[in-house]
């Protein structure tokens, strides 16, 4: 039976390679079908399999620890991005199993939905499970986001792999506690950067204790809910860290781990918890210093996460945001750098985005220091003005392009810094506008 | 100087898709006329307030679990909000403080929250979880004196039975039950929906009225709010409404 699965398996790979598809989620989801629901059980995996998850920064964590691991001479496997649901994760595994359903790999590395979680790896033995973050990100898909929580921590309540949490996220954190009797829960944690704060600046969730329901404390906060927390009624927060970032210079791109300094290339808090994680990756495997050093020195992203565009003279910077963290994380880099900007917001609504763009209220504009315009793109270019002029922003200076083209030109008409911020499926089509935008200025020029 | 007083309650607890947006969005409005907005908070355990001294009490959604945790301190607060409700006080309720007022919240475990009674109708969630009403939504509404196709963003699992006077008429999504006529809960001092958005982002007519009745609910004689611009929100709810209603 299993050989016949992935024998049809690997024909639609086939078909749809031959058909110039890239294959990713397809077959997948027909073998889902044909396995009623357990599309990853057919393989033979001997290698050890690390599953990142989280909110925020999956991606970035993920391509890390490969290149560790690609770096020390190990055969691995990864998935790309988009692709970490049961299908995808199915799909990626029949372009690399034999004909008996064995996987040919050292290691495999996967950027793994919150979701699905539990769904992959009660199919398949999991090593180490890397949990990055929990923020309100399309609940409508997920229902609410405790559910969510609850779902990978009964996944947790019998899984004995390690398990490497960011200690400073209590909604990741009490996963340590799922399974009493696992020896292998370790916990990342950062000491607080210059612009920790001692009150909570952004909306956010996780304020109560999941155990005892007493408010958690707080000694600081360094970006939404995430920061060093302690539970007064029953301790929640007391553990002793894995590995701790210290010393963290964003200006100087630097931060200490372990004793050693490390110097990555893009430098805001949220990087830092997830280099930080990687860091941990890297203690847990032995792999050697230097190649962490490299690894974690040398990672940037070319995907819309922080990426600069030239349009003309003037610089803009461009960062995803598919949830009001990011967005928040976006307006700070903004407001610590000096002088007058202008923003592009480009938000859509399409189902990936999760359709309710709500989110945008819990964005914290009242902070905008000198910031001269406001431009707003994409399908819901109008909800997103509404709630920057309620944020008591002066309308007059707020512009709607709902096309993306005419929003780029009305943000590239004006001298200075520009910032665009854009969701989920806003950022490709906003990379190809600056792109389209930049490469025509250039050769009026030539 | 005219002023308001509002009171919104557990705004730490439930807060969903944006509601205390609502309250952002009543107190821009009313500064930009130059009224007065004080808004105190209450959390669950803090001391008792005069809820008769607020113009204006809001609650917004909260997930199940967090609701849970506030229904037994709001109980307790039931005599303070009644009185205040029947001196006048606007109560704006939205999913979860909506669904708390009627008589009790059946969850998807058969777990019974029980409501504080002040209206008649009563929610059940289905049991599966999966089972719920979500989306864009439309709901024409004529109390305001004209006809406003309010424009909201709807998700719950709750089934809200047995209402007597609704919010308005949905003309598309789900409202009070999956694929019902009705959404929400209207009186002469009180606004209950499900709907999220926030709910007053696109729907300058509703926060007007609210405003208006708090304002004037003391005096003898009406004042009539300045007009302000409302094209950004027009054109927002036009947006989808052109999208939705063909």
């Amino acid at each position: 039976m299993n050989r016949l699965l992935i024998l049809i398996g690997k024909i639609i790979v086939k078909f749809l390679r031959l058909m110039g598809r890239n294959a990713g989620n397809l077959p997948g989801i027909v073998l889902w079908h044909l396995t009623g629901g357990k599309c990853c059980k057919m393989f033979k995996i001997d290698c050890p399999i690390i599953a990142v998850t989280g909110t925020n920064g999956k991606t970035s964590v993920t391509n890390c620890i490969a290149q560790l691991f690609r770096q020390s001479g190990k055969k691995i496997i990864i998935n790309r991005e988009g692709n970490n649901l049961d299908t995808g994760i199915c799909s990626l595994l029949l372009r690399h199993c034999d004909m008996s359903g064995k996987v040919n790999a050292d290691m495999l590395i996967l950027e793994t939905d919150e979701s699905h979680v539990p769904v992959v790896y009660s199919q398949q033995k999991l090593d180490t499970l890397v949990v990055l973050n929990f923020f309100r990100d399309q609940l409508d898909r997920n229902g609410e986001m405790e559910t969510l929580i609850q779902k990978i921590n009964s996944f947790c309540k019998t899984f004995g792999g390690n398990l490497i949490l960011n200690g400073d996220d209590p909604n990741t954190a009490r996963l340590g506690k799922a399974n009493p009797g696992n020896k292998n829960v370790k916990y990342f944690h950062a000491q607080p950067y210059a612009f920790a704060t001692q009150k909570i600046f952004e909306a956010s969730e996780g304020r109560f204790c999941p155990f005892c329901g007493q408010p958690l404390e707080y000694e600081y906060y360094q970006y939404s809910h995430i920061g060093k927390f302690l539970c007064r009624g029953c301790g929640f927060g007391d553990y002793s860290p894995y590995i701790t970032a210290e010393n963290i210079d964003l200006e100087k791109h630097t931060f200490y781990a372990d004793g050693h300094k490390y110097t990555p290339k893009l430098n805001s808090i949220y990087n830092i918890y997830n280099m930080t994680a990687v860091a941990g990756v890297a203690k847990l495997y032995n792999i050697e210093q230097s190649i962490a050093d490299r690894v974690i020195s040398s990672y940037t992203v070319k995907n819309g996460r922080m990426e600069n565009f030239m349009l003309g003279d003037r610089k803009a910077t461009l960062n995803l945001a598919k949830n009001p963290v990011g967005a928040n994380m976006t307006l700070r880099v903004m407001n610590e750098m000096k002088g007058e900007k202008e923003l592009l917001f480009v938000l859509n609504d399409n189902v990936a985005d999760g359709l309710d763009v709500s989110w945008i209220w819990d964005i914290n504009f009242s902070i905008f220091e000198r910031v001269t315009r406001v431009i707003t793109s994409g399908t819901r270019a109008y909800d997103i003005a509404v709630r920057i002029k309620c944020s008591g922003y002066d309308a007059d200076k707020i512009i709607v392009r709902p096309d993306l083209g005419s929003a780029v030109k009305e943000l590239a008409k004006t001298e200075g810094r520009k910032f665009v911020i854009a969701n989920y499926t806003a950022v490709q089509p906003t990379r190809a506008a600056l792109k389209k935008y930049s490469s025509e200025v250039s050769n009026e020029k030539n | 100087m005219k002023k308001i007083k509002i009171l919104h309650m557990y705004a730490d607890m439930l807060d969903l898709y944006g509601d205390s947006g609502n309250m952002e969005i009543i107190s821009y409005r009313c500064r930009m006329r130059g009224i007065e907005c004080i808004a105190d908070t209450y959390s669950a355990g803090d001391d008792m307030p005069d809820f008769s001294s607020y113009d204006l009490i809001y609650i917004g959604g909260g997930a199940d679990l967090e609701q849970q945790h506030i229904s037994d301190d709001l109980l307790r607060c039931r005599e303070g909000i009644k009185k205040a409700y029947e001196n006048g006080t606007f109560l704006f309720l939205i999913c979860g403080g909506y669904q708390l007022m009627g008589k009790y919240y059946r969850d998807a475990d058969g777990n019974e929250i029980k409501g504080l009674g002040l209206f008649d109708y009563y929610t059940v969630a289905p049991s599966s979880r999966r089972m719920r009403c979500i989306g864009n939504i439309v709901v024409r509404t004529k109390f305001t004196g004209k006809t406003v196709d309010v424009v909201g963003f709807e998700n719950h699992g709750g089934q809200t039975h047995d209402v007597e006077t609704p919010f308005g008429e949905v003309r598309y999504g789900n409202g009070n039950c999956s694929k019902s006529r009705h959404e929400g809960y209207f009186g002469r001092n009180v606004i209950a929906t499900y709907l999220h958005g926030p709910m007053l982002a696109k729907n300058p007519e509703i926060s007007d009225y609210i405003i208006s009745y708090c304002i004037n609910r003391n005096n003898s004689e009406e004042i009539k709010l300045s007009k302000l611009d409302d094209r950004l929100e027009n054109d927002c709810r036009q947006v989808m409404l052109d999208r939705l209603i063909k």
